[in-house]
């Protein structure tokens, strides 16, 4: 697939195309995919007062990222018409390069859901309006699929909230090393899982935009300071890479047919000089648990400052503090919000905390040196990205929450570790699309995009 | 009945910028919430970052306090739900603090230091209506939100309300001496105290603002429990709130159980590593006890003296110093310092820094005495006009008329009429009572409007009716 944003770059550049014209032309092309998908929570189209790497590309920007001036709501109600008054670090890179910023996605309130209906917007998937588009940022990858114009999408994941909608949706989406994107101005989730990450129609799309937005930030004192890589340049095809095949992504919960195609991606990229073998990730099955452990004993915290005080929802002052911020988040939170809160508060209560954060903690350190020890040996980890094709949204609503959670079994360990990681397309069941999920070590973001850059050009 | 109390100490750090932001710390007096920013405020997205020079500090009074320092720290959200905190969290420490294990010794004793960590203070809040039980709603400074604080918590080894005040006062000042903490400032120090007597449960009184109220928080506590055994009731676990008008506790909420921060790591913020160098790079100022030492050593007051010069507050021994350079007499400094103008200074409830007390000007009082102007007897009435006022002492000898009697044939002058008007107590004082004596020097100093020397006045009255 060519992509459109190198195109439209050039074109640009070149002035074969005016800037105001292009944006008046997208408009009504937004509008257009709006009323039919809802991909947006907010449309706001601002021209860029810059110019630079990516001048005139329309950028989408999850809501859960901060722009100044534009509500972020991160899918909540209780941050309904929440304006905040600075720029995520990523947000204001994106901007210092030219961009177009174009709005807000849609998303699983705060990033709580793999299918993005846990929330006041809910967009449906590009290929079938009855399903899901994959979550959390579901927004940001149905918009990805439908728009016939150049656009690259920021997104977040916490434990496969872009590897997923990108599977669901049919394109691609790299979630990079944990602290290679400063989460400065990140609504959080779970602050030690979040990641910022993009979504494109191509491998050179999604590198492009992480380029971008990649960097130490002395504002995110986790963010890494290692020295910016154009990862552009890794779009280069590359024969001699070794891939390892864990049999623990490949068991019984997952779909046949995807794993078929699974396989068929990874004899491809043998066909092309790599070498492949199967091994074994034994921590696979703790990973999930004490993702989600952590993942919620983080969240617990982080939505306690939502209470009708100082920012969003407000409701008339009536009662003493506890009766009021006991209101507010009663009728600000959604439900999937309140469990999280329950189970997070929970797992780190005194005679909880040792049984299930701490140990949740301490599953994270094996998986982690699970994967170095298979990163020894092998370039990048080949699986499906899901178990399953995009469900119906009647499907969905069956589902209970101990099913939905089990969604994110085959992308809560690398989210875990913080490696880096990329999801593209392979193939269609029941012509919805399936993602090949390749995985690398810490900070090899070189590896997955060169294997995906392989793949996707000899598809 | 043995007492048993345990303190945590919390005081504000001397940095220019807040904890987790480069919002100024400097609060007072300034209009509410207006040194604040996204990170202060909690807003969604923004993420805090640690301020080294609070490290630092940290760091400094851990080795003044005598703690082990550990090699590798990290901040823990501590969780509850108050109008006064940002985030409904508090960016504090838990597991690994920044240092454990430490003492200080007061009166002879080792008070036994658990731990000290930092954290963020919440909040000002201004209860409107009533006091924190009766208040109708609250109003919120986030100013001080996210000042740095030091927390100090020691073992339960105080037996006395006296030991605690020694303590609070010694850590004062040697806080003041490393420089990283102003005593002056308004809830600068707020101090949690728990009370117990041997054998009792134990009641927390928190928030005590300010030395003089843990000093009435306590003594009222210790009281209350004593008087509860005494009728064969006991003492409930609980948590108290000391009110500083009625100078009384009272029950904020009764507590069963340990309250649950349900803490976890923060996950905003790295492990910080605190090497050997960076402690051994932090230069270690005189501490008190070295001060005290040196001071005897130095200008040879007694120890006694020193120690209070030193403990009380470091702008007072830095007051001793500084008249040292003007005024060779040390005894008579050091007497003056601890006795007439710590008295004063109590009297009028401000300290040597904020008072109008100057080296140049309280040198020219003891100048006074010592060339014989004024009897020492006149000094202590003029030094309670100085010290508030600040006006020169020789003004104000000239101001009052209040000279001493030059000249002995003046002073025996009324030596002489006073022995004609009192005839009585003349014989009495020869049939050799004593009290006859006192009273003729009280007749002498009174016509002289104490200007005149007592111990001379009575050599001269002996002299002249023998």
């Amino acid at each position: 697939m060519k992509s459109l944003v190198k195109e439209h770059i050039e074109k640009i550049k070149s002035g074969k195309i005016s800037l105001d014209e292009f944006i008046s032309e997208i408009k009504k092309k937004i509008e257009k995919i709006q009323s039919e998908y809802s991909p947006f929570i907010t449309i706001k189209i601002e021209n860029p007062e810059k110019k630079g790497k990516l001048y005139g590309i329309p950028i989408s920007v999850k809501d859960n990222i901060c722009t100044q001036g534009i509500q972020s709501t991160a899918g909540s109600k209780i941050l309904e018409g929440y304006v905040p008054p600075f720029d995520a670090t990523c947000v204001k890179k994106v901007k210092g390069q030219g961009s177009v910023i174009i709005g807000k996605t849609a998303q699983d309130e705060f990033g709580f859901g793999s299918f993005s209906v846990n929330s006041f917007v809910i967009p449906k998937n590009p290929w079938d309006k009855t399903r899901v588009c994959g979550g959390s940022s579901g927004g940001a990858a149905c918009l990805t699929a439908l728009a016939d114009f150049p656009h690259i999408a920021m997104a977040e994941s916490t434990g496969g909230s872009i590897s997923c909608p990108a599977a669901f949706c049919g394109v691609v989406g790299i979630t990079p090393t944990y602290g290679r994107v400063s989460r400065f101005g990140l609504i959080d989730y779970a602050n030690s899982l979040d990641k910022i990450g993009t979504i494109g129609k191509t491998v050179y799309d999604t590198a492009l935009l992480l380029s971008v937005i990649s960097g130490y930030d002395t504002l995110d004192s986790t963010s890494l300071e290692v020295r910016d890589e154009d990862f552009t340049k890794y779009c280069e095809e590359n024969s001699k890479i070794k891939i390892a095949v864990p049999k623990e992504y490949f068991g019984e919960g997952v779909d046949p047919k995807i794993k078929d195609l699974v396989w068929k991606a990874i004899k491809k990229l043998e066909s092309l000089g790599a070498k492949y073998q199967e091994v074994s990730l034994s921590q696979t099955t703790y990973a999930l648990p004490s993702y989600y452990l952590i993942a919620m004993a983080e969240a617990s915290t982080n939505l306690a400052k939502f209470c009708g005080m100082r920012y969003g929802f407000h409701s008339e002052l009536k009662g003493n503090f506890e009766e009021y911020f006991s209101q507010i988040r009663k009728l600000g939170f959604g439900e999937e919000a309140k469990r999280r809160i329950i189970l997070g508060t929970y797992a780190r209560m005194a005679g909880f905390r040792d049984a299930y954060y701490l140990k949740a903690l301490k599953v994270r350190s094996l998986v982690i040196q699970d994967f170095r020890r298979i990163f020894k040996k092998f370039d990048v980890i080949a699986a499906p990205t899901m178990p399953v094709i995009a469900p119906r949204f009647d499907e969905v609503k069956k589902l209970e929450p101990i099913e939905a959670y089990m969604m994110d079994v085959l992308t809560a360990a690398p989210n875990l570790a913080g490696i880096p990681m990329i999801s593209l397309p392979c193939g269609f069941v029941k012509s919805l699309p399936v993602g090949l999920h390749l995985m690398a070590d810490h900070l090899q973001e070189k590896k997955i995009i060169q294997a995906a850059h392989t793949f996707e050009v000899n598809e | 009945m043995k007492v048993l109390i345990g303190i945590e100490i919390h005081v504000h750090l001397l940095t220019k910028a807040k904890l987790f932001c480069s919002c100024s710390t400097d609060y007072e007096g300034k209009e509410p919430n207006n040194l604040v920013c996204p990170i202060c405020l909690g807003f969604p997205g923004s993420k805090p970052k640690v301020n080294k020079k609070a490290i630092d500090f940290g760091i400094l009074a851990a080795k003044a306090l005598n703690c082990k320092i550990n090699p590798e720290i990290f901040f823990s959200r501590k969780s509850y739900f108050y109008p006064d905190m940002p985030k409904n969290f508090q960016i504090s420490q838990y597991e690994i603090p920044l240092a454990v294990g430490g003492y200080l010794e007061i009166l002879g004793k080792k008070i036994r230091i658990r731990r000290i960590h930092l954290e963020e203070d919440p909040a000002r809040l201004v209860h409107v209506g009533g006091d924190i039980t009766s208040a109708t709603h609250v109003l919120a400074d986030y100013n001080r939100a996210g000042i740095p604080l030091l927390e100090i918590v020691t073992e339960p080894d105080f037996t006395s309300t006296k030991e605690v005040r020694e303590f609070l006062s010694k850590l004062s000042s040697i806080l003041e001496h490393l420089e990283i903490f102003d005593p002056s400032k308004e809830a600068g120090l707020r101090v949690d105290a728990n009370i117990s007597l041997e054998g009792g449960e134990r009641a927390e009184i928190k928030n005590i603002t300010g030395f003089a109220n843990v000093e009435k928080a306590l003594n009222y506590e210790i009281i209350r429990q004593k008087n509860l055994r005494r009728i064969g009731k006991k003492v409930e676990r609980e948590t108290r709130h000391f009110d500083a008008e009625t100078r009384s506790t009272h029950t904020l909420r009764k507590k069963e159980f340990e309250e649950d921060y349900g803490y976890i790591f923060e996950p905003d913020l790295t492990k910080i590593e605190i090497s050997q160098s960076w402690i051994k790079s932090l230069k270690m100022p005189e501490l008190p006890d070295k001060r005290v030492e040196r001071f005897v050593k130095q200008y040879k007051i007694p120890k006694q003296q020193a120690s209070v010069i030193v403990y009380i507050d470091k702008a007072l021994a830095d007051f001793f110093e500084d008249c040292s350079k003007i005024y060779k007499n040390y005894k008579q400094l050091a007497k003056w310092i601890v006795t007439d103008l710590l008295k004063c200074l109590n009297w009028n409830k401000i300290t040597i820094r904020e008072s109008r007390v100057k080296p140049k000007s309280f040198v020219e009082l003891l100048k006074l005495i010592d060339k014989g102007k004024i009897t020492e007897r006149l000094a202590k009435e003029i030094i309670k006009e100085y010290v508030p006022t600040g006006k020169s002492p020789e003004q104000i000898v000239k101001e009052k008329k209040l000279v001493t009697i030059k000249g002995k044939k003046e002073l025996e002058k009324v030596v002489l009429a006073v022995i004609k008007e009192n005839k009585k107590a003349v014989d009495d004082l020869k049939a050799g009572r004593k009290k006859a004596l006192e009273f003729l020097v009280g007749h002498v100093l009174k016509k002289t409007r104490k200007t005149a020397d007592p111990k001379v006045v009575r050599e001269l009255i002996e002299k002249l009716t023998k």
